[in-house]
């Protein structure tokens, strides 16, 4: 148990570090940086007009829908990645596992090419 | 080659029928568009119907597979056949339904499937890692299908409670299983048993526990993680909460048993105070707040909750007995639920469903027989003997008294007392206050038959319960006696 | 046969009680009243049989209860004293029956009121023919049963209604004691069978028990607790004010069950018990004492009553004194001869009445009267005859069994006897006074009905004047034909063992040796009574008019029965309808459902409430209640120790 613990030892510094720096940087401008708000450097600014309306704005969801499809695709490849270099250690299995994993993804995209998923009007 | 240590197919030959039986029903409904629901809703059914086979025609012994991950045996052939009647029925009900609320769209049954697949693999987890995933495929599905009215505002807001709840249980259940793994070092239940024995169980691995008990205690929709349930149930389709309050329900409770008998064995006296706890915080506050409820499916939600305390009424006793009693709570439970569910699905006028319980007064003038089954149900959810929601209750109360949990016992049947009340109240609204306008539209046929199914065996199970107990005995006696404990590599 | 006596009024009851409205009123009428005149015929051959010939017998019907040391079966017990009864209350009974066909003719709902009559009549069977005490029990509550019932016959009338339920109360009063008296026997004795309990009679006398620290000698608690439920059922003093009121039924219930036959039961009761009674000294001389006392007060309020049928009722309460003055002095066979006798002139004297009021279209107020004799004369004569065997003129039945109890009381040893001699001898002149008062108002004298009632005045048809005649028979020849076998020289041949005296015990023969004086002064009290009538009733009519102005206090006194109903109002009735609603409207509507049915809805609805408002809809509460959960049993396991 002690054993499997020391493991993590390093993590943990890392993660007291990146703590300890991200901290430092948010306190030291605190009391270092100048700071004299007014009311112009307080206001919204964008390229020397006023804001036209709210920043927070509709989005078409289409976007939400491509993205989602990319990242489906994306993760897709960030697997192929590490079975094509030990492919020679996972053998046929692994070779057939992969394949089933790429027939299923092959399904919903030609679900979702047959939905229209992929086409923007 | 290598291709002989290929894992043995035969433990999981009814989730690999699902898994490829759903994409082709997902291709053949890509390719026939929208008109194909009843297509592929009849192919669900046609392939629950073959797990089902496949599941019975296992062996009736102890199986492990692959590595260990996955276990078969007579405790998963009982819950999977559970399950595979509940989707199946849940699927038919809402056929019509769908096509008369401009629903029908072919994913539904798809979607159905592949959380089935997914209930199917947690009630054969043997490792953390098969739970999780089972776990999610299942909750996955469940939440798309609860939003699948995607133009109605109650639906989607309970698909995305669901999602963001279900989200925060299932990092829960994550949570505790690396602790679990961090203190054990392994994720298979049998081995977790081994490290987390007697009083020696590290500190660690009761936190785990607790997490992961908290996690699955969200999907049996057990206090004080049910707030999601009664949201949910009023805001998904009719025939999805039908769906919602019987399989996964079952899948659940199979999961919540395999891992406190299975990975904690030993710590019995831990997980069974924390089972005592939330069963009567369920059984109490599914009695008490379902009285203030006027929509039937929100009253559904909060019997749900009750019952499920009443199913882990057994669990907490924590012996072969108990498990007996929760496996013979659930069939019966099923049955009544899709009972009620195919009743309430009746509430429809010309406009549209109607889910006040007002609507339903004087419906024994309108329609005399949906009035004395609706009623024999209401009976039954309320444990009234001689109807069969009466022995679901029985055997869990005898097997928590012969485990010395009395006061478990009386609080149970004093909520169930309390419980009675808005049971009755429905029974007295429809026999006894002046009618309201009537439901014209028939139910369809094949939901009468669903509905004439579940309410002979609610009120005939007393003639004959036999079958189903010894079914269930054996089942519970394989998770008990020890065959778990055995890896096989 | 002892089965059919007993169970042909049962039949009748049944028969016409559940089937009247199929088989018809006249139907009803003829099997109840056929049931039960064949039960009086067989009840006489039973009387010579048990009685003259001594064939005594105990008949076993069924067994009814036997748990533990507890038993008691239907048996019918069937001794001289049972025989006694058996004869007086189905003759009465069947007399009752017969002259109800004419007096109740007009009243629509006839065949309940007989089926009420026979189910008396079978639970007053039941009672006399009792060998245990459960049993006993079994008929002493079925008679009250159709007491209440025929009380309230007229239950549209709210003054019925109201005597019925006050029967029955004051009844529960005695039956209270009467339960804690035989729970008591059977504690000790550990039977309810009646020869086991006669035969420790004397073992009894010596025992004692603790009651708060308290030594009591048991067989006098036992003796008082069964004199409480005989007090009760017979209206004995401060028990008695259910009787005038138990008026309001009809006239021949009240021949039947308040003169003749049912308050005659505590009588029964107590020489049943003789046994048990002889061995007491203090319980005997309490009921000396309470007899006396009630033969006195009833005949005093009697003097002044004007309702026709109050007065035989404070006669009859009066008489029933008299019975216990001879059971508490030893001489239980005198009680049992007034209580044959009386029972005959007692219910003539109210059919008698009865017919009078049927005459007179239900008028009962007898200044209303007067003059009847010329157009009611069989009526007029049968209540003569009535009338003398009361007040025991010689040679009628009452002169023999009165005179044998005022003997008695002088004879006897017991330390309050020259007390109840006195009361009794009183209570004879007054007794006198008021019978002849009555005879006087009703019959002679100037009539003071309205003419339109005279009109219609009428005797009674045969069907209500034979039964009249029958009884005027038994009113003048009972007392001297059955004289010498009821307390006469062969009493010990004729009762046997079926009354058990104290070897100490003479007055049976000492009271036929008591001076010539004390033989006659009830003979002239009788003299001085009817003197006293005609003078104030006859002679100078506006004299008592005077009378009770100048006497105003004691008048109203009387008048207002010793102001025992407005005692009781104030001492019981009130406090009780105060604790009665103070326990509904406090103890139960706001205690009991308070905190019970009410207010356990209302705090699940509360809880409920509650738990709707945590479910407010938005997810971050959910969020929050999960982790909640989920930190509280986290927290249970680290501190609390669970592993």
């Amino acid at each position: 148990m002690e054993d499997l613990l020391l493991e993590y030892l390093p993590i943990i510094i890392f993660m007291g570090i990146s703590g300890i720096i991200g901290l430092v940087l948010l306190v030291i401008p605190y009391f270092a940086a100048p700071s004299k708000p007014d009311a112009a450097k307080l206001s919204a600014y964008e390229c020397g007009f006023n804001a036209f309306d709210d920043a927070r704005m509709k989005f078409d969801v289409r976007f939400y829908l491509v993205a989602i499809l990319f990242i489906i695709f994306d993760l897709e490849v960030a697997f192929l990645f590490p079975w094509a270099v030990s492919l020679g250690d996972v053998g046929m299995l692994g070779f057939w596992s992969m394949m089933v994993f790429l027939g299923v993804l092959t399904i919903g995209f030609t679900y979702e090419w047959k939905k229209g998923a992929l086409e923007w009007e | 080659m290598e291709i002989a240590n290929l894992p043995d197919l035969g433990p999981i030959a009814s989730e690999l029928t699902l898994a490829i039986g759903g994409m082709a029903l997902l291709l053949l409904g890509a390719f026939r568009g929208d008109g194909a629901l009843r297509l592929v809703g009849y192919g669900a059914v046609l392939l629950f119907g073959l797990a089902a086979v496949l599941v019975i025609g296992q062996p009736n012994e102890t199986v492990l597979g692959f590595h260990g991950a996955i276990i078969m045996d007579p405790f998963a052939k009982f819950m999977k056949v559970l399950i595979l009647i509940g989707s199946a029925v849940a699927v038919i009900m809402s056929l019509n339904y769908l096509e008369q609320e401009k629903l029908d769209r072919f994913e539904y049954p798809v979607l159905i499937v592949f959380a089935t697949l997914g209930m199917l693999m947690m009630v054969s987890a043997n490792d953390l890692l098969a739970l999780y995933m089972g776990l999610e495929l299942q909750s996955l599905a469940l939440y798309v299908v609860a939003s699948f009215n995607r133009d109605s505002l109650r639906s989607t807001e309970s698909g995305l409670k669901y999602f963001v709840l279900g989200a925060l249980a299932s990092g829960m259940l994550l949570y505790g299983s690396s602790l679990v793994y961090g203190f054990s070092g392994t994720t298979n239940f049998p081995s977790i048993a081994e490290a987390a024995t007697g009083h020696g169980m590290p500190l660690g691995i009761l936190f785990g526990m607790v997490f992961i008990l908290a996690g699955l205690a969200f999907k049996v929709s057990a206090v004080p993680f049910h707030m999601w349930t009664p949201d949910v149930y009023e805001g998904a389709p009719t025939p999805v909460t039908a769906f919602f309050a019987a399989a996964p329900k079952i899948a659940a409770i199979a999961l919540f048993i395999r891992v406190m008998m299975g990975a904690f064995p030993e710590a019995v006296a831990q997980w069974q105070q924390v089972v005592v706890f939330i069963s009567i915080a369920s059984m109490v506050l599914g009695a008490f707040a379902a009285i203030g409820q006027r929509n039937i499916k929100r009253l559904m939600a909060y019997s749900s909750i009750g019952h499920m305390g009443f199913a882990l009424v057994g669990l907490a006793s924590g012996t072969a007995q108990g498990i007996q009693g929760v496996l013979i709570y659930l069939s019966i439970y099923l049955v009544m639920n899709a009972g009620v569910f195919c009743c309430i699905l009746a509430m429809r006028r010309a406009e549209g469903m109607v889910e006040n319980i007002d609507e339903l007064a004087g419906l024994s003038k309108e329609r005399p027989v949906l009035a004395f089954v609706f009623a024999m149900f209401m009976f039954s959810l309320a444990g009234i003997p001689p109807l069969a929601g009466f022995f679901a209750k029985f055997y869990v109360f005898v097997a928590a008294i012969d485990a010395d949990l009395y006061a478990l016992s009386v609080i149970g049947v004093l909520s169930s007392v309390v419980g009675a009340f808005y049971y009755l109240r429905i029974v007295k609204i429809m026999f006894f206050d002046e009618p309201a306008e009537p439901f014209e539209v028939p139910l369809a046929r094949e939901v009468s038959i669903v509905l004439t199914l579940s309410s002979l065996f609610t009120i005939f199970f007393f003639v004959h319960p036999s079958t189903l107990i010894s079914l269930a005995t054996t089942a519970a006696a394989s998770l008990s006696s020890g065959a778990v404990a055995v890896v096989g590599h | 046969m002892y089965q059919a006596i007993v169970f042909l009024p049962l039949l009748g009851a049944l028969i016409a009680g559940l089937f009247g409205r199929s088989i018809g009123d006249k139907a009803s009428r003829m099997i109840t009243t056929g049931f039960v005149i064949i039960s009086a015929l067989l009840s006489w051959v039973a009387f010579f049989e048990v009685a003259i010939s001594g064939n005594w017998t105990t008949i076993h019907v069924l067994t009814w209860i036997d748990s533990g040391a507890f038993e008691a079966d239907w048996t019918l017990r069937i001794d001289t004293l049972t025989a006694v009864m058996l004869v007086v209350v189905n003759s009465v009974s069947a007399l009752v029956h017969v002259y109800s066909n004419g007096y109740m003719h007009d009243d629509p709902h006839k065949t309940r009121v007989f089926a009420y009559l026979s189910l008396f009549t079978f639970a007053r069977l039941m009672l006399v023919t009792a060998n245990n005490l459960v049993q006993l029990f079994f008929g002493w509550e079925g008679v009250g049963l159709a007491s209440y019932l025929l009380i309230g016959f007229w239950y549209k009338k709210p003054t019925a209604n109201a005597a019925a339920m006050k029967a029955f109360i004051v009844n529960r009063v005695g039956d209270f004691g009467l339960i804690l008296g035989i729970s008591t026997i059977f504690l000790t004795v550990g039977s309810v069978e009646f020869d086991t309990i006669f035969a420790q009679g004397p073992a009894l006398a010596l025992g004692t028990f603790n009651f708060l620290g308290y030594t009591v000698p048991l067989l006098e608690t036992i003796c008082l607790l069964l004199f409480m439920g005989a007090m009760g059922k017979s209206a004995q003093f401060m028990l008695h004010t259910w009787l005038p009121d138990a008026m309001e039924g009809p006239t021949p219930v009240s021949a039947l069950i308040h003169a003749a036959t049912m308050v005659t039961a505590g009588v029964f009761l107590v020489v049943r018990f003789s046994p048990l009674f002889e061995f007491t000294e203090f319980a005997s001389t309490f009921v000396v004492v309470i007899g006396a006392t009630t033969a006195f007060f009833a005949a005093t309020i009697g003097l002044v009553q004007n309702d026709i049928k109050r007065v035989v009722a404070y006669s009859t309460c009066s008489q029933l004194g008299y019975m216990f003055v001879a059971a508490g002095v030893g001489a239980y066979e005198a009680a049992m001869f007034h209580l044959f006798t009386h029972a005959f002139f007692k219910a003539l004297l109210f059919l008698g009445s009865g017919s009078v009021i049927h005459a007179m279209h239900h008028e009962q107020d007898m200044r209303k009267m007067g003059g009847l004799f010329k157009m009611i004369p069989l009526t007029y004569f049968m209540m003569l005859i009535g009338t003398l065997a009361l007040t025991g003129f010689p040679f009628t039945s009452g002169y023999f069994s009165k005179d044998a109890i005022i003997e008695a009381a002088y004879a006897a040893h017991n330390p309050a006897h020259m007390y109840a001699f006195a009361l009794l001898v009183i209570a004879a002149l007054f007794t006198s006074f008021y019978s002849w008062r009555l005879v006087f108002l009703t019959f002679h004298g100037p009539s003071r009905a309205s003419k339109e009632v005279l009109s219609h005045v009428h005797e009674s048809p045969s069907v209500m004047t034979i039964p009249l005649i029958i009884l005027a028979v038994g009113a003048l020849a009972a007392g001297a034909f059955f004289s010498s076998s009821f307390v006469g020289h062969n009493f010990e041949a004729f009762w046997q063992t079926a009354i058990v005296h104290n070897p100490t015990n003479h007055v049976m023969h000492d009271f036929h040796d008591v001076p010539q004086w004390v033989v006659l002064s009830p003979f002239v009290m009788m003299v001085l009574g009817f003197v006293g009538a005609w003078y104030f009733y006859i002679a100078r009519p506006e004299l008592p008019k005077e009378m009770a102005e100048t006497h105003a206090p004691l008048y109203r006194f009387l008048l207002n029965k010793w102001y025992f109903d407005e005692i009781y109002n104030v001492v019981f009735v009130k406090p009780t309808f105060w604790l009665g609603r103070l326990l509904w409207k406090i103890g139960d509507g706001r205690i009991i459902d308070g905190f019970g049915p009410n207010g356990l809805a209302a705090r699940v609805l509360d809880v409920t409430r509650g738990l709707n408002r945590i479910q407010t809809g938005f997810v971050y509460h959910y969020a929050f209640a999960m982790l909640l959960g989920v930190a509280a049993l986290i927290t249970y396991f680290m501190f609390g120790g669970a592993h």
